[in-house]
C-alpha cells in the first residue's frame, strides 16, 4: 500500500504507542481462549496426589497395593518406582525432588500419585493408599529454623545449576541456610558514627500466595522416548532443560508446549509439576493430566515472607549517610528461586537513593512449610516496607517533608546506584514529582485521611538472553516466533506491535507465534519484566536481518545494474520505484512463493552488555483512611506512575500497573499465609485468603512517563511489576499521618491497626 | 455400576441430553461432557465466581451446582453471549475497555454481569460493583471491569 | 471432588421420607446444597445417598401468617428473602441480612433452611432469628412439632433436628408495635468475624425489652443476657444512656471467645461492643417509628 503523498513510503501507520486492542480478547471474551486446564489429548488419563500431612518426617513405608487393584487404576508410583528418573529439580539448587524421597519436608509434599481413567477413581484409589509416617520436629518460622539445635531439613548440600540467575557461588552460614546474598559498599562504620539521624526498625512482609487464578495443570505425553508437556507455566525452556536433565534427554526431544495462561506473577515462573506429570505418564505409559486444585496450588509455591532488621543514617539536611540491613527471607521447604529472590532482596532494599554506605545481608531459610519462590516483585516489596518507612520516619524527625527528603536522595538519571551498575535510566524526581501533583500533595487532605508516596527501583529484566524469528512470506505477511508466553501481559498483542512498527507492515498482517519449545527459537524466560524490552530487541534485531536480505534480495533482483536500492518504511524503492517485501520476496523465489527468515539474537553486548538491562521503577501515591473503631484502613485514593520509556501499547503498561497496585495493596491490607507451630497452614483455601475484590478498589489514576530512556525499542523499558513495590510501606506511611501510628508489620490487618491505635491512646497494645 | 440419571436441559438456548452420575457438577458436565470449556473452575469452594453460570437466569456456582438440579432448565454460558459470530454489546464492552488480562476470570465475569444487565439495565456504578463483587480478579484491579459493564449498559439504551 | 452418592427427588413429604427409609437412613437432605455439597467435596460428610427438597410444593414460598408474622419456607432462597414485600414489612433487617449473605451465587442458591439446618457458627440468619426469637416447623413421619430456635441450635454445626426430619418453614414473628430489630456485621474474610443482632420494644420512650446476639464469634449465636438486662429501663428518645450502653457493653466484653484467623478473643469482643452500639442505634430508631 503506497502512501499517495510520497509514492516512496508504505503508508501504514505504525502501531507504536497505539492503544491497539489486544489480540487475544475475541478468544477470552468468547470462552474460546483455551488454557493447559481445558485441553485434553487422545488417550489421556488423570493423576492425583496424595500429599504428607506431616510437615517434617520419614517416611517409613507406603502400601499401594489395594489402590493397585481398583479397576480403572492405571499407575500407582512413589519414588521408589522411580530409580530411572533423576529426581532432583531446581534451577538454583537442584534440591527438590519431584516426589518425595524417603522424607517430606513440607505439609502437603507430594508422595503418591495415582493415574486413572478419571478423577474420582483416581482419588478413590487414594483414599486405599497407606503411608507410615515418623515424625521429625518442626520448624515453621526463621527464628526457629536459625536457632542453633534447629533440626536439618536439607542434610545433603544440593547441587548448585548455573540458572540461578547471578555468579557467585551460593553461600550459607547454618545449615537451614538455603543461600546467603550481600551488597556492600563504602564505609559503614563512618557513616553511622557521624551521623545526625539515626533511624532504626523491625519490619515484616507476609508470607502471600499469588492466586494465579488457573491452579497449575500439566498434560504429559510420551512417543518414542520423546517427551511433550503441556503446562501453565511462564517459561517453557526453563522446564524443558529441567525436564531434559530429569528424564535424560537431549534438550531437542522434550517439547514444552505453554497456551494461554491463567495469572502467573511469577509464581508460575520455572519448574513446578511438570516433572511429576512426565514421571507419571512415564510410569502409567499414556498420556497424563495433573490439574490441581486452588488449595494444593498453595502447597506447591507462595511468595517469600521477610523479616527485615533495618537502620538508615542520615545527615542534619536529610541526606542519607548509609544503610543497614538484615533479611530474613522463609523460603519454605525448598529453594526454588528464593536464592535469586534473596539476591535482589539485597540490591533493592538499597535503592533508589544515593548511599554513601550500605551493609546488606539477605539469608534465605529453610522452613518446614510449602516452597516459595518467585512473585512478582521478587524481594523488592519486603524491603521496600522498610526502607520506604524509613525515609517517612526520617522525614519527620528531621521536620522535612517526606516528598522533598525523597527528592534530596534520589539518584540521577545516569547515576549509578552502586558501583559496576547501568546508570540510572529514569528520571525518578520527575517521577516523584507526577505523583505528588496527581495527589494534591501540598494541599491538606480531609479530617482524617492522610497521603503518601513510595518508590522503589528494582534491577530488572533478569539476563538478556533471547532470540526471535521474523519470518516474511511472498503475500508480504509476517509471521514472528517468540518464546515468551501470554500470561495476560499482552505479549501477544505488543510483540506484533513491534514486529508491524519495525517492518512497516499492517498490524493485521502479522501473527507471533509464541511458546512451544519446538516452533520457536529460545527464550530464557518471561519474567522479570523482562518481554516488551528484550524480546521486542530480539524481535527488533530479526526484523532488521530480515530487511537487510531483502534489501540485498532486491538488489539482485529489482534493480537494473548499477541501479539503486533503498530501504524505506516497509519495502524498498528499487530505481525509484517502490516494492513492499512481500514483492521482493517473490522476485527472489521467482514465482508466487518463497520466505525469508530473519533471525534476531540478543546477549549481553552492546546496549544490552551493562546489567540490568533496564531499571524497573515503581512510584505510587496513596491517601488513606482509617476506621478508628475497628482498625479497618481503606485506600481512598491511588496514583501509579509507569515509568517505562516508551510504552509500545499504553493501555498494557496502565493495565499492568493497576494490578500490581492492587495486588501490593492486597498483600498491605490483608493477604498473609499463616503456619502453625505443628507445621499445618491456617485455612489454606481462597476461603481465608483475603485477595483485594471490586468494592476494595480507590479511585485511581494510571499515569504514564514516556522519556525514550529505556534500552529496549523506542527507548522502551520493562513494567508490571514496579507499581506493586512500594505500596505497602506508602500505606503505612500514610496511616501514620492519618493517624499518628507506625504500622510495621504487613498485612496491616484491622487488628493491628487496632492494637498500634490503643497503643497511640492508652500505651498499651 | 454407578447409578446414573439422564438429564436434558437447554444449554445456551440448544437442548442437551447427558447421561450423569448424580456427584457430577454443573461445570463437570458442561466442560467434559459438553465440551464448553469457557467457564473455568478456580478456587472451587464458591468464592472466586470463575465458574459463574446461569440457570434459569440466575448466576450460580457451577463448581457446587449439581448438573442433576439443572434437569429441564435452561443454562447459559459465556459460548452463548455472542449471536450468530457477533459479539454481544457486553462482550465487545470487554474488549473496549480491556476488560481482561489473562482471562481466567472472564467468563465468570460476563455471567454475573449478563445477570446484572438482565435484571437491571441501568445499573449505577455502586450496583454494578456490588453485582461483581463475588467475582474475583487477580489481573485488572476491576477498574476496567466495571466501566465496561457499564459501558454495556449505556450502549444498550 | 463429591464423592459418589445415590439421588432421589420426591414430590412430597411422605416421598422424602419412603426416600430416607429407602436409603437405610444413610441419607441427608439437602435444597440449595451451598455448604453440605462443599464439605462433601472436603471429604469432611459423606452420605450415601443425597434427597432433593425443592420438588415438595410445601417447602416453598414465603408468605404472611394471621398474626402479621412470617413463615418461610424451608427450601426458600436468600434471594427470595432478599426481595420478598412480606419479609420487607415485616422484618426489613431480615431483607437486609439476606442481601448480604456470602456472595451473590450464594444467595441465588442457598436457602435460609438449608443455613439454619448447617448450623454453621458463623451464620448471618441465625444470629438475627435467635434475636427476633423465631420457632421452626419440623416434619418428621409421625407429624410436625415446632421448636425455639433457641432450642433448635446447639452446637457448631449441630441441631436438635433429627436426621430424617425436615424443616418446613422458618417462623419469623411480627414485630410488635414499639419494636425494632437490627443486625450489624463486620467481615474481613468469606463469612462474617463478627456480628450483632439486636431486637429491642419501646414505650414512652424507654426500652421495656431487649435481646442482644452476637455471632460468629462463639460455637453457636450467643444470647447475651446481661446486655439485653442493662438496656431494659434505659431511655430511647432523645438517644440511649451511656451508662446502659457501657453496662451492655462490659457484658459483651464477657463473652467467651477463641483467637482464629479473624483476630484475637480481646480484638473480637472489642468489636462485638462496636457492632452493638450500631445494631442498638439502628433498632431504636425503627422501634420508635413503629411506636
Amino acid at each position: 500500500m503506497i502512501d499517495p503523498r510520497d509514492p516512496g513510503r508504505s503508508a501504514v501507520p505504525s502501531p507504536i504507542g497505539e492503544r491497539v486492542p489486544r489480540r487475544d480478547g475475541v478468544a477470552k471474551v468468547t470462552g474460546a481462549a483455551r488454557f493447559t486446564s481445558d485441553l485434553a489429548v487422545p488417550g489421556m488419563a488423570v493423576a492425583r496426589v496424595m500429599r504428607s500431612p506431616y510437615a517434617h518426617a520419614r517416611i517409613r513405608s507406603v502400601d499401594t497395593s489395594a489402590a493397585r487393584e481398583v479397576p480403572g487404576v492405571v499407575a500407582v508410583v512413589t519414588a521408589a518406582d522411580l530409580a530411572d528418573v533423576h529426581l532432583y529439580y531446581g534451577h538454583a539448587l537442584a534440591d527438590h525432588p519431584l516426589i518425595a524421597d524417603g522424607v517430606v519436608r513440607f505439609a502437603g509434599e507430594p508422595v503418591v500419585g495415582v493415574v486413572a481413567e478419571d478423577a474420582i477413581t483416581a482419588a478413590e484409589a487414594l483414599e486405599l493408599v497407606r503411608v507410615e509416617y515418623e515424625p521429625l520436629p518442626v520448624v515453621t518460622t526463621v527464628e526457629a529454623a536459625l536457632a542453633p539445635d534447629a533440626p536439618v531439613l536439607h542434610e545433603r548440600a544440593a547441587e548448585e545449576r548455573p540458572h540461578r540467575g547471578f555468579e557467585e557461588r551460593i553461600e550459607r552460614d547454618h545449615p537451614n541456610v538455603c543461600s546467603t546474598a550481600r551488597q556492600r559498599w563504602g564505609d559503614i562504620a563512618a557513616a553511622f558514627d557521624g551521623a545526625d539521624l539515626v533511624v532504626e526498625g523491625t519490619y515484616r512482609y507476609p508470607i502471600s500466595y499469588a492466586f494465579a487464578m488457573e491452579p497449575y495443570t500439566s498434560i504429559a505425553s510420551w512417543a518414542d522416548g520423546a517427551l511433550t508437556v503441556w503446562s501453565s507455566c511462564q517459561h517453557p525452556f526453563m522446564v524443558r532443560d529441567d525436564l531434559a536433565r530429569c528424564f535424560d534427554l537431549p534438550q531437542s526431544r522434550v517439547r514444552v508446549i505453554v497456551p494461554f495462561v491463567g495469572g502467573g506473577y511469577g509464581s508460575k515462573s520455572y519448574t513446578k509439576i511438570e516433572p511429576l506429570t512426565a514421571a507419571l505418564a512415564l510410569r502409567a505409559r499414556r498420556p497424563v493430566k495433573l490439574a490441581l486444585s486452588i488449595d494444593e496450588s498453595i502447597l506447591t509455591t507462595r511468595g517469600d515472607g521477610a523479616v527485615v532488621r533495618i537502620a538508615s543514617a542520615f545527615d542534619l539536611d536529610g541526606h542519607l549517610r548509609g544503610r543497614r540491613a538484615e533479611i530474613l527471607l522463609n523460603t519454605g521447604a525448598y529453594a526454588e528461586n528464593s536464592p535469586l529472590v534473596g539476591r535482589k532482596a539485597a540490591n533493592r532494599i538499597a535503592g533508589p537513593y544515593r548511599i554513601p554506605a550500605v551493609d546488606v545481608t539477605c539469608r534465605v531459610v529453610y522452613t518446614n512449610t510449602a516452597p516459595a519462590s518467585s512473585f512478582r516483585g521478587f524481594g523488592a516489596p519486603q524491603g521496600n516496607l522498610a526502607g520506604e518507612s524509613q525515609i517517612d520516619e526520617a522525614a519527620e524527625r528531621l521536620g522535612l517533608d517526606p516528598l522533598e527528603l525523597r527528592r534530596r536522595n534520589l539518584v540521577s538519571p545516569g547515576e549509578s546506584l552502586w558501583p559496576g551498575v547501568r546508570g540510572m535510566d529514569a528520571d525518578l524526581d520527575a517521577d516523584v514529582c507526577l505523583v505528588a501533583e496527581q495527589l494534591d500533595w501540598w494541599s491538606p487532605p480531609a479530617p482524617g485521611r492522610g497521603r503518601a508516596i513510595g518508590i522503589s527501583a528494582s534491577d530488572a529484566g533478569s539476563e538478556p538472553v533471547t532470540t526471535s524469528v521474523v519470518r516474511v512470506g511472498a503475500d508480504g505477511s509476517v509471521t514472528v516466533t517468540a518464546g515468551s508466553t501470554e500470561i495476560g501481559q499482552g505479549s501477544s498483542t505488543v510483540l506484533a506491535q513491534v514486529a508491524a512498527g519495525e517492518l512497516g507492515v499492517q498490524l493485521e498482517r502479522v501473527e507471533v507465534l509464541q511458546s512451544d519449545t519446538a516452533a520457536v527459537s529460545y527464550d530464557r524466560s518471561t519474567g522479570a519484566s523482562r518481554t516488551t524490552t528484550l524480546m521486542g530487541l530480539a524481535i527488533a534485531a530479526a526484523a532488521r536481518d530480515a530487511r537487510d536480505q531483502l534489501v540485498g534480495w532486491a538488489r539482485d533482483t529489482l534493480a537494473a545494474a548499477g541501479g539503486g536500492v533503498e530501504e524505506t518504511h516497509g519495502g524498498v524503492l528499487a530505481d525509484g520505484t517502490f516494492h513492499d517485501w512481500g514483492a521482493v520476496v517473490r522476485a527472489w523465489f521467482g514465482g508466487a512463493y518463497g520466505e525469508v527468515i530473519g533471525r534476531g539474537y540478543l546477549r549481553r553486548e552492546g546496549a544490552t552488555a551493562a546489567m540490568p538491562p533496564f531499571w524497573e521503577i515503581g512510584c505510587v501515591g496513596v491517601e488513606v483512611s482509617v476506621d478508628e473503631e475497628t482498625g479497618r484502613i481503606r485506600v481512598e485514593r491511588l496514583v501509579t506512575v509507569g515509568d517505562v520509556g516508551r510504552a509500545i501499547n499504553p493501555q498494557l503498561v496502565e493495565s499492568q500497573d493497576l494490578g500490581a497496585a492492587i495486588m501490593g495493596m492486597g498483600m498491605a491490607l490483608g493477604e498473609e499465609l499463616i503456619w502453625t507451630e505443628e507445621g499445618a497452614l491456617l485455612g489454606g483455601s481462597m476461603v481465608d485468603y483475603r485477595v483485594p475484590r471490586a468494592s476494595d478498589i480507590p479511585a485511581v489514576t494510571t499515569l504514564l512517563a514516556e522519556r525514550g530512556d529505556g534500552v529496549g525499542v523506542y527507548g522502551a523499558k520493562g513494567g508490571g511489576e514496579g507499581a506493586l513495590n512500594p505500596v505497602a510501606a506508602a500505606v503505612a506511611n500514610a496511616v501514620r499521618r492519618a493517624t499518628g501510628v507506625r504500622l510495621r508489620e504487613a498485612p496491616f490487618t484491622p487488628e493491628r491497626v487496632w492494637r498500634a491505635l490503643r497503643e497511640r491512646d492508652f500505651g498499651d497494645g | 455400576m454407578p447409578e446414573t440419571v439422564e438429564l436434558g436441559f437447554a444449554v445456551n438456548g440448544r437442548p442437551a441430553t447427558v447421561r450423569v452420575e448424580p456427584r457430577e457438577t454443573i461445570a463437570d458436565v458442561l466442560r467434559e461432557r459438553l465440551g464448553l470449556t469457557g467457564l473455568k473452575v478456580s478456587c472451587d469452594a464458591q468464592v472466586c465466581g470463575a465458574c459463574t453460570v446461569l440457570v434459569d437466569g440466575l448466576a450460580v456456582s457451577g463448581c457446587t451446582y449439581l448438573a442433576i438440579d439443572a434437569d429441564g432448565r435452561t443454562v447459559a454460558t459465556v459460548e452463548g453471549l455472542a449471536t450468530d459470530d457477533r459479539l454481544s454489546p457486553l462482550q465487545q464492552a470487554f474488549i473496549d475497555e480491556a476488560a481482561f488480562q489473562c482471562g481466567f476470570c472472564t467468563p465468570g465475569m460476563l455471567m454475573a454481569a449478563t445477570a446484572l444487565l438482565a435484571e437491571n439495565p441501568t445499573p449505577t456504578r455502586d450496583e454494578v460493583v456490588a453485582a461483581i463483587d463475588g467475582n474475583l480478579c487477580r489481573c485488572t484491579g476491576y477498574v476496567p471491569i466495571v466501566e465496561a459493564i457499564l459501558r454495556a449498559a449505556k450502549a444498550a439504551r | 471432588m463429591i464423592p459418589r452418592f445415590a439421588h432421589a427427588r420426591p414430590g412430597s413429604f411422605d416421598e422424602a421420607f419412603a426416600a430416607f427409609d429407602a436409603a437405610g437412613g444413610d441419607a441427608a437432605w439437602y435444597a440449595g446444597g451451598t455448604e453440605l455439597l462443599q464439605v462433601m467435596k472436603m471429604g469432611l460428610a459423606r452420605f450415601g445417598t443425597l434427597i432433593d427438597l425443592k420438588g415438595i410444593a410445601g417447602l416453598a414460598g414465603i408468605a404472611g401468617d394471621d398474626a402479621g408474622g412470617l413463615v418461610i419456607g424451608g427450601t426458600a432462597t436468600h434471594r427470595e428473602i432478599e426481595r420478598s414485600p412480606v419479609v420487607h414489612a415485616v422484618a426489613p433487617a431480615l431483607a437486609a441480612l439476606a442481601a448480604q449473605v456470602a456472595n451473590p451465587r450464594v444467595r441465588n442458591q442457598g436457602t435460609l433452611g438449608g443455613n439454619l439446618c448447617f448450623a454453621e457458627p458463623h451464620s448471618d440468619p441465625a444470629t438475627f432469628l435467635l434475636a427476633a426469637g423465631a420457632r421452626l416447623d419440623l416434619r418428621g413421619r409421625s407429624g410436625r412439632r415446632e421448636v425455639a430456635i433457641d432450642e433448635f441450635l446447639v452446637g457448631p454445626f449441630a441441631t436438635t433436628r433429627a436426621a430424617d426430619e425436615i424443616l418446613a418453614a422458618v417462623l419469623v414473628p411480627a414485630a410488635a408495635p414499639g419494636e425494632g430489630r437490627a443486625y450489624e456485621k463486620i467481615v474481613f474474610r468469606e463469612r462474617p468475624a463478627v456480628s450483632v443482632a439486636v431486637r429491642v420494644r419501646v414505650a414512652d420512650g424507654a426500652i421495656v425489652e431487649a435481646r442482644v446476639v452476637v455471632g460468629s464469634m462463639t460455637d453457636v449465636p450467643a444470647v447475651v443476657a446481661g446486655a439485653g438486662a442493662a438496656l431494659a429501663g434505659s431511655s430511647a428518645d432523645g438517644g440511649i444512656a451511656e451508662d446502659s450502653l457501657t453496662a451492655a457493653a462490659e457484658a459483651l466484653a464477657r463473652l467467651p471467645a477463641e483467637d482464629d484467623l479473624d483476630g484475637s478473643a480481646d480484638y473480637k469482643r472489642h468489636l462485638a461492643g462496636v457492632l452493638f452500639r450500631r445494631a442498638v442505634r439502628a433498632a431504636v430508631s425503627e422501634a420508635l417509628a413503629r411506636a
